[in-house]
């Protein structure tokens, strides 16, 4: 446990050191910020213009439902960043076969990190939500974010060789959580395509209003991790 | 401290490691020589944990390798042929990083850096070090824990005299220490002046383990070459062993007409290609 804490502190710090990573980590903040003041103020606005009732309104659920999402994929990609970076400089392979060992090291960058973002995003978005959200829609919320955020980091250190191509597979991978307007503007049977997404099913917990849903988000992510961690243990960077 | 029985790893369908069998003593600096690509650096993975899906036994510190914990470490230091370093830390930050990995205290760092001459340049970022130093740099890395192992991957590869000098008495100095060494490299001379016991690696066999030394002398005698002058100059050899048989060296020598004569042993290299076929470069 030593060796994973020394290595997330080293993480810490080589980001202190990187103004772009150092950067995304702030992001969900100024994100909330933008999402709490600046959506309903538009919502206003855009309601006088168009003589609208509501406009956004209706979709705040699916705001408060990206916020979620983006918060920890912010941070799961700041170690994405981390891990492609030393991966170039071939640290990752040493690392392996230290005291922290590779169960250590994946700790250090991916559990741990996932971890610190569920948390972040249950202070965050009870700070920065628009729609009314009780305990447990906040906890799942968190939750399934987080994983998301997992999936994205994943996805890239899987896909990727190196932090070019990071950041490329990061554009890509970030459309997973475009699953989540499938509820909002599919009819019902179409939308299903989308089910092998989690940002699906969370969306459909939100906009049914059924928590239920949210069992599929977390059994949907669950595979998906698992099939990525699977895949990044016969990884041929690795061999 | 290591032993082998009937090892086998493939990569595809076609084995890639076949039938290897050796031993390493407690105290010995063991050398695999071999050509890129022979398995060298497949086989130290596969000592160090890092790919179990082989057939067979690979048993390192009393553990066998494809079921080693992450203590297995504690006690191996490695050593890659590349550096593996935070170029935006300093030296120390990186050692210091790096000890804290380990659950036993080790060396100190202050030491270490004084061993290889890098003490004024400790808080140097790593980024702005010379080849020669981070290959210094990387070899104290592997001490930090203080581990009985060692594995050492082309540890003088691409560096000046000097340096390879410098890196040579370091890795025999370890020895003194009564450190394992496990050296891989297609360095003839390094293998000849460092190891204890050397194996031929290529297309994934040993074809040959012994010391350097009987390797050399099993293989082939040491010859004698001769030049004269009877218009134009003449060059001729004969083993060592026969030199009194050779009647145009006994009358050259009677007749005083000898313009050079000098005694050559063959190579590691020599036998290495008399054994596998191939060259070590």
């Amino acid at each position: 446990m030593k060796a994973i804490c020394k290595s997330f502190w080293q993480m810490l710090s080589f980001v202190k050191r990187d103004m772009m990573l150092f950067a995304a980590c702030a992001a969900p903040v100024l994100a909330g910020i933008i999402i709490r003041l600046g959506v309903p103020l538009l919502e206003d606005k855009l309601a006088k213009w168009l003589e609208l009732p509501r406009i956004l309104t209706p979709f705040y659920g699916l705001f408060d439902l990206f916020y979620a999402m983006i918060a920890p994929t912010m941070f799961c990609f700041v170690t994405a960043m981390v891990m492609l970076e030393e991966h170039d400089d071939r640290i990752d392979e040493y690392l392996i076969v230290t005291g922290l060992g590779k169960s250590g090291y994946l700790a250090s960058r991916v559990f741990l990190p996932a971890a610190i973002a569920f948390v972040v995003t249950l202070v965050l978005l009870p700070l920065f939500h628009l729609t009314e959200l009780t305990v447990l829609e906040t906890l799942f919320l968190s939750l399934t974010g987080t994983l998301q955020g997992s999936i994205i980091e994943l996805l890239i250190v899987t896909l990727s060789s190196n932090k070019l191509e990071g950041m490329a597979i990061t554009k890509m991978a970030t459309m997973m959580i475009l699953g989540a307007f499938l509820p909002y503007f599919m009819s019902h049977p179409i939308q299903y395509v989308a089910s092998i997404l989690p940002s699906f099913w969370a969306a459909k917990a939100i906009y049914e209003q059924n928590v239920l849903f949210m069992l599929p988000a977390v059994g949907t992510a669950g595979v998906w991790i698992g099939c990525l961690l699977m895949i990044h243990a016969t990884h041929p960077h690795q061999k | 401290m290591i032993q082998v029985n009937d090892l086998y790893f493939s990569y595809t369908t076609k084995p890639f490691i076949e039938a290897m069998n050796f031993t390493v003593e407690k105290g010995e600096i063991f050398g695999f020589l071999g050509p890129s690509g022979a398995g060298k650096s497949t086989l130290q993975k596969i000592l160090l944990g890092m790919l179990p899906g082989y057939r067979g036994s690979a048993i390192v510190n009393g553990t066998e390798c494809r079921h080693r914990t992450n203590r297995f470490y504690e006690n191996i230091g490695v050593d890659f042929e590349f550096s593996t370093m935070y170029e935006k830390l300093s030296a120390r930050e990186n050692l210091q990083f790096f000890s804290s990995l380990y659950e036993k205290s080790g060396r100190p760092i202050e030491e270490l850096l004084e061993m290889v001459g890098l003490q004024n340049d400790a808080d140097k970022r790593v980024a702005d070090f010379s080849k020669g130093m981070k290959s210094r740099l990387n070899f104290i890395k592997a001490l930090l824990h203080d581990p009985a192992l060692l594995f050492l991957d082309e540890p003088t590869s691409g560096l000046d005299p000097a340096n390879n000098r410098m890196m040579k008495d370091l890795i025999l100095e370890e020895k003194k220490r009564e450190k394992t060494i496990l050296l891989t490299t297609h360095n003839m001379q390094d293998a000849t002046e460092l190891c204890d016991r050397v194996a031929f690696i290529a297309n994934g066999k040993i074809y040959a383990l012994d010391s350097p030394h009987n390797l050399i002398m099993s293989k082939g005698a040491t010859r004698v070459t001769y030049t004269w002058m009877d218009h134009g100059e003449h060059t001729a050899s004969c083993p060592i062993d026969r030199l009194s048989g050779d009647e145009v060296l006994q009358k050259l020598i009677a007749q005083n007409r000898l313009k050079s004569i000098h005694s050559s042993e063959p190579t590691l290299n020599d036998i290495f290609m008399e054994i596998t076929g191939r060259t070590l470069l």
